[in-house]
């Protein structure tokens, strides 16, 4: 029962992420998130999070 | 002799073309999903509009044509575990492949045609015409990635799940369009709920600093007399939830071994109201900005980059909170010996894992010395932006965070081969004059504010600018830029230990893949095709004179000397929308 309450609550959390983000992202305006600096946002924040998973020995 | 030859140089390119691609279930079911997602979203010009509306309890709802989109996310995601144990190679279908290009060129070309608006060519406002050859073209596709006996082998082998997500699109693609009136300004109930709370939120806190704040509750309207914003559906703070609560369940998803449920979950709904909050600040600081006599600055730089700027601070914190936080992990922080959060697969993420396998998570402790002056320089652009108009007046802070990061990281970095011969100044006079070709045949300089921007300062403060924006260009990006892409990120193609491989044992799939995120790293924005092909073409070259002789100053010397000239054609030319 929790694991199933775990699955689908994730589906229902991309779902809802896709549709909105779908629904609300206008590629051609520049309203709260401006597209045409999503790949410098991505990439900042995809190279930040792989800079903190660096190994680290005791 | 010869076919024999040209029969084995055939099954060579075969053999390329193929291990190119995913061979294994799980792996074509992703490529199907991204190839029909990127086909989607550019075959509908961006729009992301495919036709169809029906009428359910009183609600209009959105194209009906989003719910196998939806019922492919919810089928792939819960038939995951369960592909990736099937390790079979399943064939690629050429020749439907080739179908499908056919279909998918006849809906560009309705695209471009309606866009450029030629007489003979039928006008499709509602896109019917192009969904009719989308469905085949996808069906074409879909038998190109798995074969039809593999589609039934993964249905069979997931019971209802088919049934499962086929309810589960219906119900996202409703749900998707009830969850929409609450920022739209549809004549129903819920409608506008978000503009309406962001406005009112807005003035409660813009009442404490500034007297005279004017409202407009009918048209979003709030601000001074002096300066005014409308708070659009777009900036009601709906893409901040939706970007917040996509990564949040992409995480707790991914790393879903790791943490104890239901605990995790609550953070998802402390990041969406942090986002929120943030957006509230965002809209609160833009009239600000805007009342102190900077609109530009508030309408152009700050607006376009702080919302950015608090979804990376909300999803880092979010990062480090499921990291630090012991209550919701399996794995108390305490007996791990790692900062980040570890990968789900493997033994090293089971409590007490031997200490040599838990050795093995992470990145290596290089990355930083590599990517970390790169991530700096994308950090102050941010920044920069945030705080400029059409003038990008603290350019400077680039060169400085660059400069100050490449110093500290330089006893890490030195031991590097900076030497370089003749053919990396050779490529970068070729990038040069490949980038260049396209202005060159315009045979007049695109339009650009910069121009008027500099024309407007003080001599000195014109030159200073240009001396910082040249500094950074020819020493800083190209160093930094190299580092990060054909340093770390072409030979993390090739495996975690990336300092470990060599730069002249890169691979054509390393290469290609570091150069196309290169190009896209050039985009100006996502419909930006031309940038996306040069820059991956420049990287294409920047790899060649790092893999020539296996030195870093190769690639660092044609990267500087392409910028180089650019900048000598930017200012010799006054074309400034090159910069």
């Amino acid at each position: 029962m929790k694991s199933s309450m775990k699955y689908a609550l994730g589906v229902l959390g991309i779902l809802l992420g896709t549709c909105a983000t779908a629904h609300g992202l206008d590629f051609f305006r520049k309203p709260e998130v401006d597209p045409s600096l999503a790949i410098s946002a991505l990439t900042l924040l995809a190279g930040s999070l792989a800079v903190l998973n660096i190994r680290r020995s005791k | 002799m010869n076919s024999d030859r040209s029969s084995a140089e055939i099954s060579r390119v075969h053999a390329v073309s193929a291990s190119l691609l995913p061979r294994h279930l799980l792996g074509r079911f992703y490529l199907f999903g991204a190839l029909v997602a990127l086909e989607y979203i550019f075959c509908f010009s961006g729009k992301g509009r495919l036709p169809g509306h029906v009428k359910i309890f009183g609600v209009m709802t959105d194209p009906y044509g989003q719910i196998p989109l939806f019922a492919y996310v919810v089928f792939l995601s819960l038939g995951h575990s369960i592909w990736k144990a099937q390790k079979e190679n399943i064939p690629f279908g050429r020749i439907f492949f080739g179908f499908h290009l056919l279909f998918i060129a006849a809906v560009l070309s309705i695209t471009l045609g309606t866009q450029k608006g030629p007489g003979w060519l039928l006008y499709d406002p509602f896109g019917y015409i192009r969904s009719s050859l989308c469905l085949p073209a996808t069906i074409l596709l879909a038998l190109a990635c798995v074969p039809l006996r593999s589609w039934v082998r993964a249905i069979r082998s997931t019971g209802l799940l088919w049934l499962y997500s086929s309810l589960a699109g219906v119900a996202g693609w409703y749900l998707g369009t009830l969850i929409k009136l609450l920022w739209t300004d549809a004549n129903t109930a819920q409608s506008a709920t978000m503009q309406t709370g962001s406005l009112y939120a807005v003035r409660a806190i813009l009442s404490v600093f500034l007297p005279d704040v004017v409202i407009d509750p009918t048209s979003f309207v709030i601000g001074t007399p002096r300066y005014m914003v409308t708070i659009a559906a777009g900036c009601s703070g709906v893409e901040g939830f939706a970007l917040a609560l996509l990564f949040t369940s992409i995480w707790l998803w991914y790393f879903r071994k790791e943490y104890r449920f239901p605990q995790a979950l609550l953070l998802i709904p402390c990041a969406l109201a942090c986002m929120w909050l943030l957006n509230i600040v965002r809209l609160c600081a833009l009239i600000f900005i805007g009342d102190a006599g900077y609109p530009d600055v508030s309408d152009i730089g700050f607006h376009s980059a702080a919302g950015w700027i608090s979804f990376i601070i909300i999803a880092l914190l979010f990062s480090q909170a499921t990291q630090r936080l012991s209550w919701m992990r399996k794995i108390p922080p305490a007996a791990s010996s790692f900062a980040g959060p570890p990968h789900s697969a493997g033994v090293e993420c089971l409590p007490g894992a031997p200490a040599q396998f838990r050795e093995e998570r992470g990145e290596s402790p290089a990355i930083r010395a590599y990517l970390v002056p790169f991530l700096a320089i994308l950090a102050a652009t941010f920044v920069s932006k945030a705080a400029s108009g059409n003038l990008e007046w603290l350019y400077s802070l680039r060169f400085f965070a660059a400069a100050i990061t490449l110093w500290y990281f330089w006893p890490r970095l030195k031991s590097l081969d900076w030497r370089f011969g003749w053919f990396g100044p050779a490529a970068g006079v070729a990038v040069f004059l490949v980038w260049i070709a396209p202005v060159w045949f315009q045979h007049q300089p695109a339009a650009s504010p910069l121009g008027q921007a500099l024309a407007a300062l003080s001599p000195t403060a014109r030159w200073t600018w240009i001396a910082f924006r040249v500094a950074a260009a020819v020493i800083t990006v190209p160093i930094a830029e190299e580092l990060a892409f054909r340093g770390y990120l072409a030979r993390r193609f090739i495996g975690r230990e990336f300092d470990a491989v060599s730069f002249s044992s890169l691979t054509l799939l390393s290469i290609c893949l570091s150069s196309a995120v290169f190009g896209l790293e050039h985009m100006k924005n996502l419909m930006d095709w031309q940038h996306l092909l040069l820059g991956t073409l420049a990287g294409l070259a920047f790899s060649a004179a790092l893999r020539w002789r296996g030195r870093m100053g190769d690639a660092v010397a044609a990267h500087a000397v392409s910028n180089l000239l650019l900048a000598a054609w930017v200012l010799g030319f006054g074309d400034w929308a090159q910069w």
